[in-house]
């Protein structure tokens, strides 16, 4: 504990100038600490942001400043529409891109300052986490699961029953150029849960499958969250979200609108039907969006004639 | 760093390259087929066309010579195409001369009123033919008079009228026809000459008494024509081994973000310095293997051909190993730099556009070399790649001893450099505006507007390159302009001159950037007066400083004198621009090489980039940059390594005390100790003794300090720079995060415990 006091009194010495994640982090968390450590969630982000320089729109806030927490066993949904900031967070955890401001720690590692330790806690499966065009899947598998220090007698008992277990016994040897998206999403799959960690991340994972291995992916996401795992899963597909998340966070333009468990959802909102909740959340939020937007404008119209 | 992730990711990246037919076949299938299918038949081809073409040569005025017994004939007196065949050394030349008749030529008829000779020289200017001869009408008989005059025994009158070859350098086939009309007439000429000796009673070779002999001892020591190949086979090492990095480079990076496979990898636990090594590695194997197979091929076809031309001869089996020991640093520097080029790039298609720049960047440092001047020596050998080709080159020719005394410098030149490529590299993998960039439409306006709406207090370190680099180029124009001018060298010339590129190509820039790049200028230009003690006490601080760095500058100064000495044209121009400032008042000399800079330079290098380069996150590396830029603004080398010393001095004052000031004063009291040292004369020498302890005699570098006086400043400055050293400094919003972050790194998980 006075270890903890210690980081807090240095990082209140360095100035005013840099909010730094950790210490924002710290400020809300230390007394949580004391009470109770398992309370730290698997996956733990506060006042997450995340902006971008872009020439049209200026400073583009693609994540602004969101708080959630995932646990193990459970399967946490990330809901929105294309452009709400799901990929941007996503790729926070994975450490392949840095917060602005704010902090995730995932299995109490800090995604800045302790990126590799990080990685070693995730599993990551993205639209954009393609497979190597010259490697078969069996050697896909193992580059990864090598990459992770698993040793190799371990390696291929484990890369023997995911090959089982995921049916992919037929396209071993096959290149990954010859493969069908469903072959590449087989393998993506096992890529990603190799080294068996405790979180996994899958954003937007069933984009562009059919139904047949679609659901098939999805029943794999199930199993893992029965095996214990932390599943952080972003969607725009309702069914999806209602048939699997435990939790699910709506997303807008970088802000969590709503989140809780579906049954939250529905009581807190009135309406049952979770496409027509998340229709009228988008649009109430868009309307009001635009509402400020103009507001803006006018204030700086105004501001221009004062002055 | 875990090796074995490197090595993992090496083999991976070997195996995907080799199941790639392509590029198999770009790099060994390719240079054994290209060297014999290319190079053989189009050597072949360029033979027939250069050598065995015969020159259309027009003679004029030949017609006097026909039938002249008493004359060694010209022209072959059966066919007057030709020149006569005892004429040429070796059979079969004269086929090489084809020879028209100037009464045969149609266009004469046209012009009958111009004399001969301009007409000659016209039709040989329109490229009609390519070469003439021109023989004066009355030659024969003028000859006939001369052998009568040695006949008779009288003193002869030398022979006033002469034979001209007519030829044009600016066209390749005449300068041929040129160099061979030119011996058929000297050999004639001499011909004449023995004629007449023999007229005179004289054996003929009493002209020539001997013959000189010429023996090439190269054949003895195994190196004969090791000339040639020393400077052909660096050249192709160089070239292909840059060629052979290049493409890997821009497939394993820009190739893999383009397919996607990229974010895969880099969301494994693979560190980026073990994925950027294994990459390395992997394009090294290829630099490799492209450089050695394009040298092998070329060394068989050479071999081959080779065997056909006596006085080249093949290069000795030594070279075989200097190239393989060459290689390895070579593909190293090579592979860093594409590696770093190619993780910029977002696609393959951008990486392509780097290979020129690269090339051009590489050819001087490849061609200076080559030059009969350059040697080895331990400035050449400091210069990245020239070191290494020089290196090369003198262990090709067989001067071991000599070349490594040199191979410690140029090892750990090649090092650095390829140390801080692969820093380079490393850091694009850990910028996501690198990693993620997208495309976006390219939109001057739009760009400009964005520019100026994220305006900070401070520029950018873009921003801070920009200035820089607008202030290089501003310069070099500026100069060309005043090397072109014919102003009169005077003081007055000189000093407009001067007081113009300090406030309009180095002052400019900086200002006008830092007005509209920023919001602070005052912040930007560090102006805020230092108003704590210590700060206020920084600037008579840096003053007594420069006062005391000034002796170890100036044996610095010596030194790099004799490292990269100046050339004598050089020398005379720096000697006269002294002579020029010795002559001016004091108080100007001091305004213009002393006040001027401190302010301009300052404000700029000082000012403007260095607090751009703050925002890089490091405090020394923005120290170095500046002083780099500030370096290079002071055109000649040797006054460039000195000025970058220099910078890194007030850079690091700058940025401890946090204000441009002492910075400001340092640089105006090291400009004018100088000034005044210049003006010192040997008689003010006897009169105050302290200057004889201080300087020693008077050296051809211009005078300098006695050694203790050197080494007693020295300490004395150290501890000034120690003083320095326990300021707070004020640091970027960069710089303390990255130091929070290693902070924690070290800290560990156990924060939560």
């Amino acid at each position: 504990m006075s270890r903890v006091r210690d980081r807090v009194g240095f990082l209140d010495r360095l100035g005013k100038g840099w909010k730094s994640p950790v210490r924002l982090f710290l400020s809300v968390q230390v007394s949580q600490a004391t009470q109770d450590r398992t309370a730290i969630a698997m996956i733990h982000a506060r006042e997450l942001t995340k902006h971008y320089n872009d020439l049209k729109r200026g400073k583009f806030v693609a994540v602004g400043g969101i708080d959630f927490d995932a646990r193990e066993g459970q399967i946490y949904g990330l809901l929105g529409p294309n452009g709400a900031g799901k990929t941007t967070t996503l790729r926070i955890l994975s450490t392949v891109l840095r917060p602005t401001s704010g902090s995730v720690t995932v299995n109490g590692y800090d995604v800045v300052a302790q990126p590799s330790m990080v990685r070693r806690q995730i599993g990551f499966m993205s639209a954009n986490t393609a497979v190597y065009d010259r490697m078969t899947a069996w050697e896909m598998v193992e580059y990864f699961g090598r990459l992770h220090g698993i040793p190799a007698e371990q390696l291929r008992e484990r890369m023997e029953r995911l090959f089982d277990r995921l049916q992919m016994n037929d396209i071993r040897d096959l290149l990954g150029a010859k493969m069908s998206t469903g072959m590449k999403q087989k393998v993506s799959i096992a890529r990603a849960i190799v080294h068996d960690p405790p979180v996994m991340v899958f954003d937007e994972a069933t984009a562009g499958l059919d139904v047949l291995v679609a659901r098939a992916l999805l029943d794999a996401v199930a199993e893992l969250r029965d095996h214990g795992k932390c599943v952080v899963f972003s969607t725009h597909i309702m069914r999806e979200a209602e048939r699997l998340c435990d939790r699910i966070a709506v997303m807008h333009r970088g802000r969590i609108l709503t989140e809780g468990t579906l049954d939250d959802l529905r009581n807190n909102h009135g309406e049952d039907d979770l496409e027509e909740l998340f229709y009228q959340l988008i649009s109430e939020s868009e309307a009001c969006y635009q509402r400020e937007l103009v507001a803006g404008m006018d204030r700086q119209a105004g501001a221009g004639e004062g002055g | 760093m875990n090796w074995s992730n490197v090595i993992l990711i090496l083999t991976r990246e070997l195996r995907d390259q080799a199941r790639d037919r392509r590029t198999i076949f770009m790099i060994a299938v390719l240079p054994i087929l290209l060297y014999p299918l290319v190079i053989y038949p189009l050597l072949g081809m360029s033979m027939q066309f250069l050598e065995k073409k015969a020159s259309r040569v027009l003679i004029a005025g030949a017609s006097g010579l026909m039938g002249r017994e008493d004359l060694p004939p010209l022209l072959d007196p059966e066919d007057s195409s030709r020149f006569d065949v005892a004429l040429f050394a070796d059979a079969g030349q004269d086929r090489l001369l084809d020879v028209t008749p100037f009464s045969d030529e149609p266009t004469r008829l046209s012009q009958p009123a111009k004399d001969v000779s301009e007409q000659v020289r016209e039709l040989v200017r329109d490229g009609k033919y390519d070469g003439a001869v021109v023989l004066p009408v009355d030659l024969a008989e003028k000859l006939a008079e001369f052998r009568r005059a040695i006949e008779a025994e009288e003193t002869a009158p030398r022979v006033e009228v002469k034979p001209e070859i007519v030829y044009s350098t600016a066209n390749e086939k005449s300068q041929i026809a040129f160099a061979r009309l030119y011996p058929v007439l000297n050999r004639w000429a001499q011909r004449i000459g023995e004629t007449n000796l023999e007229a005179a009673g004289i054996p003929a070779d009493a002209a020539r008494p001997l013959d000189v002999g010429a023996a090439d001892v190269a054949g003895e020591t195994r190196f004969k024509g090791a000339a040639i190949w020393s400077k052909v086979l660096p050249i192709v090492l160089l070239l292909w081994a840059m060629t052979g990095a290049f493409y890997p480079a821009i497939d394993l990076c820009a190739g893999e973000k383009e397919r996607g496979t990229l974010e895969t990898l880099l969301s494994s636990p693979a560190e980026r310095t073990e994925i950027v090594l294994g990459k390395l590695l992997t394009i090294m194997v290829f630099s490799i293997a492209t450089a050695g197979l394009n040298l092998l091929s070329m060394g068989m076809t050479g071999w081959l051909l080779l065997s056909r031309m006596p006085n080249l001869g093949t290069p000795p089996i030594e070279s075989i190993a200097w190239l393989t020991l060459a290689l390895i640093p070579v593909a190293a520097l090579y592979s860093a730099l594409c590696l770093a080029l190619a993780a910029f790039a977002k696609s393959t298609k951008e990486g392509q556009y780097y290979l020129m720049p690269l090339l051009l960047i590489s050819m001087p440092l490849v061609l200076i070399p080559m030059t009969p001047a350059a040697e080895l020596n331990l400035g050449s050998a400091l210069i990245p790649v020239t070191g290494i080709v020089l290196l090369l080159r003198n262990l090709l020719e067989g001067a071991y001893w000599e070349s490594l005394r040199y191979v410690p410098v140029v090892g750990l030149v090649t090092v650095a450099c390829c140390v801080a490529s692969i820093r380079w590299a490393v850091e694009q993998f850990n910028s996501e505006a690198v990693l993620f960039r997208e495309s976006e439409r390219l939109d001057l306006g739009l760009w400009l507007k964005n520019v100026f709406r994220n305006r900070q207090p401070t520029p950018t370190a873009s921003a801070a390159v920009v200035c820089a680099i607008s202030i290089l180029v501003l310069k070099v124009f500026i100069e060309l302009a005043a090397s072109r001018s014919s102003a009169a060298f005077t003081f007055r010339n000189f000093a407009v001159q001067t007081i113009l590129l300090q406030v309009a190509v180095i002052l400019g820039p900086a200002l006008i950037l830092a007005f509209s790049l920023t919001t602070s200028p005052i912040e930007t230009l560090r102006l805020r007066l230092p108003l704590r003690l210590s700060h206020l006490m920084a600037v008579p601080a840096a003053m007594l400083l420069a006062v005391l760095l000034h002796p170890g500058i100036g044996a610095m100064r010596v030194a790099i004198m004799r490292l990269y000495p100046i050339s004598e044209d050089m020398g005379v121009q720096l000697e006269r621009v002294q002579a020029l400032f010795s002559s001016a008042p004091l108080w100007q000399a001091l305004a213009l090489i002393a006040l001027a800079p401190a302010i301009c330079e300052e404000l700029a290098f000082r000012g403007f980039v260095l607090s751009g380069f703050r925002h890089l996150g490091r405090k020394w590396r923005a120290i170095l940059f500046s002083a780099v830029f500030f370096g290079l603004a002071h055109g000649l080398l040797q006054q460039s390594i000195n000025a970058i010393i220099v910078g890194i001095v007030i850079g690091y004052i700058c940025v401890q005390t946090g204000s441009i000031w002492p910075g400001m004063f340092f640089h105006l009291v090291n400009n004018s100790i100088g000034v005044l040292i210049a003006r010192m004369t040997p008689e003010m020498q006897e009169q105050y003794p302290i200057l004889q302890t201080l300087f020693g005699a008077t050296g051809e570098s211009g005078v300098i300090y006695t050694w203790p006086v050197v080494l007693v400043t020295g300490l004395l400055a150290a501890a000034i720079l120690a003083w320095f050293s326990l300021m707070p400094v004020s640091k970027s919003a960069e710089e303390l995060q990255r130091e929070e972050i290693a902070r924690l790194r070290d800290a560990g998980p156990e924060i939560w415990e």
